[in-house]
């Protein structure tokens, strides 16, 4: 019955939500749930989207454009990595009370879409399903990363 | 949500704290109080729209939590709370009508029986204390009384009534404020949270969140304070033989929200009731008294510690002081608000002195100012 209340059209937000890995395995009815606790920032090419050593309380996720990933003040020698339309950063901010281990910069004009600890928190008590499918795409993304860094390491001469 | 939560209001690196944010969260509670006196009309609505929400949430959430969406949750829950509170009042409105067309009468009534309560105790400490007699204590006391309460209630007493019944109109604001609050309140964080700057973005949303988890804590904390305050003064009026014990019980555990003296209004009010309904049985009064102070000390020492508790973090000195404020700046509504005013203040002064105090929050912010100028300025430089 309760099924009534759900339905209505997928709107084209909706459907960029959708195609981020992060919420790729919600329900229309949960991405909207998702979509009413995110908000939307917009950063120019260069500004600071966080320091290192900050406390981080949001995660965000590329909606368009490109971020850098960098040591701190060293936007061009210490890059770290890019991070693509679609890809999560700053993730950890919603695991632990650790400071950011890096410095995010907009390395195009950017749309991110950010969602706080306490809103996560809070999905945990109201819908542990969501919750529980973003903490698993969370964990992928994780997992993916260290594969990499291992490869990585790995690959590196002695 | 929990009552702990704020509790890491008071440990964050994002919370400036220092005799500045205390100086700064005196002063503009201060003001807030001033300014909210102008529009009381409003305010004592709100205030309890605030209560109903917080109330009303877990039943939001429940629903949400079982798929329903919140906009049609918040219809729901507010929908079925009026129906509620419609169908609860329709059976008692002749009843409050009469009782309204003989409020003065009534209240007349039991001063009279308060009046017959003193003097009576006035005679016995006559008969006890010799040197009371030889000073004819009880009829000097019964002239002083005549003179300061007779003319007071009687030039007051019409202009209060009068008072309370051009109130209640403004309160029928109370559900639809509520039903909108429990709606559109996510949507109204968002909305904040879009007017604030990039570089101050992260500590604005985590105040808006101590924010919201202070007064979650506080209101929650008062409603459960409200119902085990009324349980027991009504199991114990039942005791001790008072009519209509949960009436009495319900309205004093709502005057306690007053602090102080909102306690002290209450007893005496079972105390009149005891007095005028019990003429002959002086032990009523005394097991009335006996019983707010038992309830008292239960409240202190038990149910704050489980409900409210430290929701606010404040230290007991300036929350004195704080009620004093209150008190004088805007009356009992004063009272009434400004602790949970002063909590939330403070988490906003709290945040702005940690942003004041970050000259790296306030660089990135002039620096998107100045990526933002280059940017609508570059065609006018070729």
């Amino acid at each position: 019955m309760l099924g009534f209340f759900h339905g209505g059209k997928e709107t084209p937000r909706l459907g960029t939500l959708r195609q981020l890995s992060l919420f790729a395995t919600l329900s229309r009815p949960e991405l909207r749930v998702v979509d009413g606790l995110l908000h939307e920032r917009r950063f120019l090419k260069g500004e600071v989207i966080f320091d290192e050593g900050e406390e981080g309380q949001v995660l965000h996720i590329v909606i368009t454009g490109r971020v850098l990933i960098c040591r701190q003040g060293e936007p061009e020698t210490g890059r770290i990595t890019d991070i693509e339309a679609g890809v999560v950063f700053g993730e950890l901010a919603l695991l632990d009370d650790a400071p950011r281990a890096a410095q995010a910069r907009a390395a195009e004009d950017c749309v991110l879409a950010s969602l706080s600890r306490a809103d996560f928190e809070s999905l945990l008590d109201t819908h542990a399903v969501i919750a529980s499918k973003i903490a698993l795409q969370l964990a992928r993304q994780l997992g993916r990363q260290l594969r990499e860094r291992t490869q990585a390491a790995e690959r590196k001469p002695l | 949500m929990n009552a702990q939560g704020p509790a890491s209001a008071g440990t964050s690196r994002y919370l400036s704290t220092g005799p500045l944010v205390w100086v700064a969260t005196l002063v503009c509670t201060t003001l807030l109080l001033a300014m909210l006196k102008q529009a009381l009309w409003l305010v004592v609505p709100f205030l309890l729209a605030i209560i109903l929400y917080y109330a009303l949430f877990p039943a939001v959430r429940r629903l949400t939590l079982a798929g329903v969406e919140r906009e049609i949750a918040a219809a729901i829950v507010a929908g079925t709370f009026f129906v509620a509170a419609v169908a609860a009042l329709v059976p008692t409105l002749p009843w409050i009508a009469a009782q309204a067309m003989s409020s003065e009468e009534a209240v007349y009534r039991y001063l009279a029986g308060g009046r017959v309560l003193v003097d009576r105790t006035l005679i016995t400490l006559e008969s006890q204390f010799g040197f009371l007699k030889r000073m004819d204590f009880h009829a000097e006391m019964g002239r002083k009384i005549d003179e300061v309460a007779g003319s007071y209630v009687q030039d007051h007493l019409t202009e209060a009534l009068l008072g309370v019944a051009a109130w209640l109109p403004s309160l029928l604001l109370a559900p639809f404020l509520a039903f909108f609050f429990l709606r559109d309140g996510r949507r109204f964080l968002k909305f904040l949270g879009a007017a604030v700057p990039n570089a101050y973005f992260e500590r604005t949303l985590y105040m808006i969140e101590q924010v919201d988890a202070t007064a979650r804590a506080y209101f929650q904390g008062l409603l459960k304070l409200t119902v085990l305050d009324a349980v027991c003064l009504a199991l114990g009026l039942t005791a001790i033989g008072m009519p209509a014990p949960f009436a009495l019980g319900l309205m004093a555990a709502v005057l306690a929200w007053v602090p102080f003296i909102g306690s002290v209004i209450a007893c005496v009010i079972v105390v009149l009731v005891a007095a005028t309904d019990f003429p002959a049985d002086p032990w009523v009064v005394y097991a009335a008294i006996g019983l707010f102070l038992v309830v008292r000390l239960l409240d202190d020492f038990v149910f704050m510690p489980l409900t409210v508790g430290r929701s606010l973090h404040m230290h007991p000195l300036p929350t004195v002081l704080l009620i004093f404020v209150g008190g004088a700046v805007a009356g009992i509504p004063g009272l009434i608000l400004v602790l949970p005013l002063a909590g939330v203040v403070m988490v906003v002064a709290g945040t702005i002195g940690g942003i004041v105090n970050n000259p790296r929050l306030r660089a990135r912010h002039r620096f998107a100012g100045t990526l933002q100028a280059r940017r609508v300025t570059a065609d006018l430089h070729s």
